[in-house]
């Protein structure tokens, strides 16, 4: 179903690998080669951008990755999964919190908090995923809901620990990362791993599997999957990588503050995955890269901005439903389909 | 319980507040038979299933699948034993391939569900292409299953319970809205099934001509009570059952 950029709902990446017959097998293998080239290409494009754009610019990039991965990591739930989930915005925040709060409270080392942060993600997505997952559809997304409301309202209120509302701000971030470029380029290899893991986890039996659960939950049941326990799986995966997106955020905003674990912030991967097409892995990246720079670029023209987003949505929700991707991939199919008759 | 006895209901019983679905049903499902279980509309049927694959607990009564208890075991564990069912309205993954929602049932068989990293294994390619072949569905591999006829859309149903090579299949109304032709392949794919796999198979059916022309048993249900069992033909001479239930048909 997910597929490199273009590849639209219905084809699989290793589709070509997967017919049985040793031919079949190796022209996969074959395939292979161009299917990797572009995602290496593009690396190699991004990397050189670290030395060809401005401090500013790089710093944007730096937070698009981050938000990219956190916009990839919830479509595991919004497009392969099929739940949507208000509640992100706590494993993001808690991410950012725990690089912030093991150096304020005991000056651990950025890298140890860098790393712990998707551990605790995970840890944290347990119960939260124990409690909603109970919920179906609109009251899954309402329990998620009021989990990020409530670690909102525990940051903000807790002031000795968190510094409430102010948030904590400091040096815990090494000083060769605060640099513009090197910090980009860190946060570009840890999007590239991130994403890297994400892609195999949707092509594996596991993402097979969660987007039959998406399609019809109840016979995934009658064939023998423990729906509560796999949907359980990937709201901790998610978890996760989300917040190990919070501990990218760090590292150019060198902050953490309660908005970042806002339901609202939640909404903003969904917007992005919505934008870029979540039925394809890579939507939702693209969607951060056009979410990010667009709302840069409307700051500065739109004091409502908000407002633009709306009626961008509403667009793209009537008309083109797939998102970007979703519909450049449909699209080519119809052009290829148009040519093979021909 | 004899070894030839494959699933074993006694006194299973259903209410839904004081309507009684299931009304204390004893039933006994020989090894490698075609059992059908028939009855007019809201005689139990669907509720007996749906008790025998664990969508619904029964309210009393014992159930027995291969010797071991099932009764109020989760739906999950119960497909996992090797008791399937092939639902009665088209039950598949709407925007999954054929070939994908294969995939997906045997990843289940296999125990491969929470398999985060690996590739596709052409093993199991080989099982679902096998299976395409067997339902007839090859041609159509490739395509969405919402886009497949009906009756491919069933076929479909059949080889994902298949998939689970289960040892006791449920057909709950297989023909149901077939073509004649349609509903003359898939009687021959079930006969097919339990002669060469000795595949156990229970079936719900309205149409009584497919019913006496495959089935070894007959259970007849009326107002969630087996009122008649036995071999086929003679509850198709049972002169009550047919009078009551099977009217012209027979």
């Amino acid at each position: 179903m997910y597929g490199p950029p273009g590849v639209d709902v219905g084809d699989t990446a290793d589709e070509s690998v997967s017919t049985g017959d040793g031919s079949a097998r190796l022209s996969g293998r074959a395939e292979l080669v161009p299917r990797l080239l572009v995602p290496i290409v593009l690396v190699v494009v991004m990397a050189a951008l670290a030395f060809l754009l401005s401090d500013n610019v790089l710093l944007t990039l730096q937070e698009v990755l981050a938000l990219a991965v956190f916009a990839t990591a919830t479509n595991l739930l919004l497009g392969q999964a099929g739940l949507v989930s208000f509640g992100q915005a706590v494993f993001y925040g808690l991410g950012a919190y725990t690089v912030a709060l093991g150096w304020l409270h005991w000056q651990l080392p950025f890298w140890a908090t860098f790393v712990m942060a998707p551990v605790l993600g995970a840890l944290v997505a347990v119960p939260i995923g124990l409690v909603a997952l109970r919920a179906r559809r609109l009251y899954f997304a309402l329990s998620t809901l009021a989990f990020s409301e409530l670690a909102y309202q525990l940051a903000e209120s807790r002031y000795d620990f968190t510094k409430g509302a102010n948030g904590v701000f400091g040096t815990f971030v090494p000083t060769s990362l605060t640099f513009p470029r090197t910090g980009y380029l860190f946060v570009l290899a840890v999007t590239v791993v991130s994403l890297l893991l994400l892609w195999k986890v949707n092509h594996s039996p596991f993402g097979l599997v969660l987007r039959a659960i998406r399609e019809n939950r109840d016979r995934m049941q009658a064939l023998g999957v423990n729906v509560y326990l796999h949907q359980l799986i990937a709201f901790v995966i998610s978890g996760a990588f989300c917040a190990l997106a919070g501990a990218m955020f760090v590292v150019f905003s060198q902050s953490s503050y309660p908005e970042l674990l806002d339901w609202t912030t939640s909404g903003e991967p969904i917007f992005m995955a919505v934008i870029g097409g979540m039925g394809t892995f890579l939507g939702p990246a693209v969607g951060a890269f056009i979410y990010q720079f667009g709302h840069d670029e409307l700051v500065r023209y739109v004091s409502d901005w908000q407002l633009v987003l709306g009626a961008v949505l509403l667009a793209i929700v009537m008309f083109w439903p797939e998102g970007l991707l979703g519909g450049l991939g449909r699209l080519g199919k119809i052009l290829r389909k148009r040519g093979g008759n021909r | 319980m004899s070894d030839d006895i494959l699933l074993s209901a006694r006194g299973l019983r259903r209410t839904f507040g004081t309507f009684r679905a299931v009304d204390g049903v004893d039933l006994d499902v020989r090894r490698g038979s075609i059992h059908s279980v028939i009855g007019p509309n809201g005689a139990g049927k669907t509720t007996l299933f749906r008790l025998l694959t664990g969508i619904l607990r029964p309210t009393a009564g014992t159930l027995h699948f291969g010797g071991e208890p099932i009764a109020g075991e989760p739906v999950h564990v119960i497909a996992r034993r090797g008791l399937v069912q092939a639902f009665q309205a088209t039950n598949i993954f709407p925007r999954l391939s054929v070939r994908e929602s294969l995939r997906a049932a045997l990843v289940s068989r296999h125990g491969r569900t929470r398999d985060l990293l690996s590739w596709s294994q052409p093993a199991m390619e080989q099982e679902a292409s096998a299976l395409l072949d067997t339902v007839g569905l090859t041609r159509l591999a490739e395509e969405e299953a919402q886009k497949l006829s009906h009756g491919d859309q069933r076929a479909l149903e059949v080889a994902l319970a298949l998939a689970m090579r289960p040892r006791l299949l449920l057909l709950d109304e297989p023909t149901a809205g077939m073509s004649p032709f349609e509903s003359r392949k898939m009687v021959q794919l079930v006969q097919r099934l339990a002669a060469e796999e000795h595949l156990t198979v229970i079936l719900s059916e309205h149409d009584m001509e497919t019913v006496f022309g495959i089935s070894d048993r007959v259970s007849v249900m009326h107002q969630g009570r087996v009122i008649a069992d036995g071999p086929a033909r003679e509850v198709r001479a049972n002169s009550d059952v047919m009078a009551i239930y099977l009217g012209s048909e027979a």
